[in-house]
């Protein structure tokens, strides 16, 4: 009996050793592996997700934390520039809410039946399905480091010929970048500039060109030049309103969201008076 | 279809593959000849660009290579000009994030020639430079030209790192993979479907040239 069980347990070992030296069975072992990480991509989700503008990863943390507090949900953003995010909205990305930095995205996705914001009382006193609801007005900043030739930047810096390099947001599908070339065209400096400027992805990398003194300078968001950090190594000097079209901010509900109710609520949380009054702490202008 | 992004981006991979083969096999050769307890360190150093994102590499670059450090105003006072946003600065880059794709192939050459043409080549007195120049070359040709490939295709299709460092200026840093992304994020399909062809297809005969060479007896294993 004793015997067996030995003869058994030996045959194991040797079966066990071959097939760790073999290496069919590691590639098993690895590809059983994979199959579980896999598997564990599944999982039930019960967040709600937002896409979100470049331009608020500085300012919804702490409201997505009050929300949480307020109401039990719990929300996870997705900061991109909102040209990508539409993008994967348009592609089924699992997304509930997008607050994007401009009109013209979300109301892209109402137009192809993706996206409404249905129920949600606009500022200007009714709701209307089809118009993306403006939360919040950005404004547009002209940033420097304090260790520049520009410790205190103004609008006569974007002449001084000492300026080699000007980052911007990409004109062609970021709002900030738009408005940025709006403002230089209105100070009739476009062309001065136009070999001057960098481009950068979205407003948290235009920022990031200008912190890192790769750029001399940046036509960046108020929302980045307000944080902590940029006040510290930085000053910035507000571009005139007058010169660029308003950068209003727009957000939809995503139509094939799984959890419109949730999604619904946070909106309205956005749009609520004491939230849009913290707005104005963290660079946006409220519209309440 | 934008020809000066197609120019600069095979310009830019040539270069980068120049620079990179020239690297390399000093590198490899050591890895492969040296008894040194380094190796292991060495092998994995030269692995590293393939586990950290290309868009952190770029960022690192960008803080490293740029005015707030010595070794970016080094640079700056070489050239003239800071090294981001510039067209040295992508080939900067670029050796960097497609280092091991002309490493590993050449070190896998030089591991799969036979140990004892090496140790007689070393007993009849040849000098390393010597024996890389007569012996381990020629027979690990074919891993050159493998290395050469991989090196061009990887940097022809590269993006994070030319995205974080670039700044997209036309002639000087916007790649054919900067405007494919500009094109699809602008919603402009069908542009963007003509550029991928073009990258498609460079890609494509130059991996079928690569693999339709008869492999050489010497070196099966390269």
């Amino acid at each position: 009996m004793t015997n067996d069980i030995a003869r058994k347990n030996s045959s194991l070992r040797k079966f066990l050793g071959n097939t760790l030296r073999n290496i069919q069975g590691k590639v098993f072992a690895l590809l059983s592996v994979c199959v579980l990480f896999a598997g564990s991509a599944y999982a039930e989700q019960t967040t709600l997700h937002i896409a979100a503008a470049a331009d608020l990863q500085p300012v919804l943390p702490p409201i997505l934390a009050q929300f949480e507090q307020a109401t039990g949900i719990h929300a996870e953003a997705t900061y991109q520039a909102s040209a990508a995010l539409t993008t994967q909205i348009q592609n089924g990305a699992p997304f509930d809410v997008f607050l994007s930095a401009d009109l013209g995205y979300p109301k892209r996705l109402i137009d192809a039946g993706l996206a409404d914001t249905a129920g949600i009382v606009n500022t200007n006193g009714f709701s209307d399905s089809s118009t993306p609801a403006i939360y919040a007005k950005g404004t547009l900043v002209l940033w420097t480091r304090k260790d520049s030739a520009w410790p205190m930047p103004t609008l006569a810096t974007l002449n001084d010929p000492k300026l080699k390099r000007l980052a911007i947001a990409n004109p062609d599908r970021a709002p900030y970048g738009k408005a940025a070339i709006a403002a230089l065209t209105s100070l009739k400096l476009l062309d001065t500039l136009k070999p001057r400027l960098v481009t950068a992805e979205n407003i948290s990398q235009t920022a990031q060109f200008a912190e890192t003194g790769n750029a001399d300078a940046g036509l960046i968001s108020l929302t980045s030049a307000s944080t902590q950090h940029l006040q510290t190594i930085g000053n910035y000097v507000l571009i005139p309103k007058d010169l660029y079209p308003p950068i209003e901010q727009g957000a939809v509900l995503v139509t094939n969201s799984k959890q419109r109710q949730n999604a619904h609520k946070f909106l309205e949380y956005l749009l609520s008076t004491p939230i849009q009054q913290q707005l104005a702490k963290s660079g946006l202008t409220p519209v309440k | 279809m934008d020809w000066q992004a197609l120019v600069l981006t095979l310009k830019l991979a040539a270069i980068t593959t120049a620079i990179l083969i020239c690297i390399a096999i000093p590198i490899s050769a050591w890895i492969v000849l040296s008894r040194s307890r380094l190796r292991a360190v060495a092998e994995a150093l030269t692995a590293l660009p393939l586990v950290l994102p290309p868009t952190v590499l770029g960022f690192y670059l960008l803080v490293l290579l740029g005015p707030r450090t010595g070794i970016g105003r080094t640079i700056a006072s070489l050239l003239g000009h800071p090294l981001a946003f510039s067209f040295a600065g992508l080939a900067v880059g670029s050796v960097i994030y497609s280092f091991p794709f002309a490493v590993q192939p050449i070190v896998a050459g030089f591991s799969a020639i036979d140990p004892s043409l090496i140790d007689a080549a070393k007993l009849i007195g040849a000098s390393p430079i010597r024996l890389v120049r007569t012996l381990l070359i020629p027979l690990a040709s074919r891993s050159l030209l493998t290395a050469s490939v991989l090196s061009f295709l990887h940097t022809l299709g590269e993006f994070g790192v030319v995205l974080m460092l670039g700044g997209d200026i036309p002639g000087a840093t916007r790649t054919l993979s900067i405007v494919l992304f500009n094109q699809v994020e602008n919603f402009d399909y069908a542009a963007a479907n003509r550029t991928a062809a073009i990258l498609l297809i460079l890609c494509t005969v130059a991996l079928i040239a690569i693999y339709a060479r008869p492999r050489s007896r010497s070196n099966r294993n390269a």
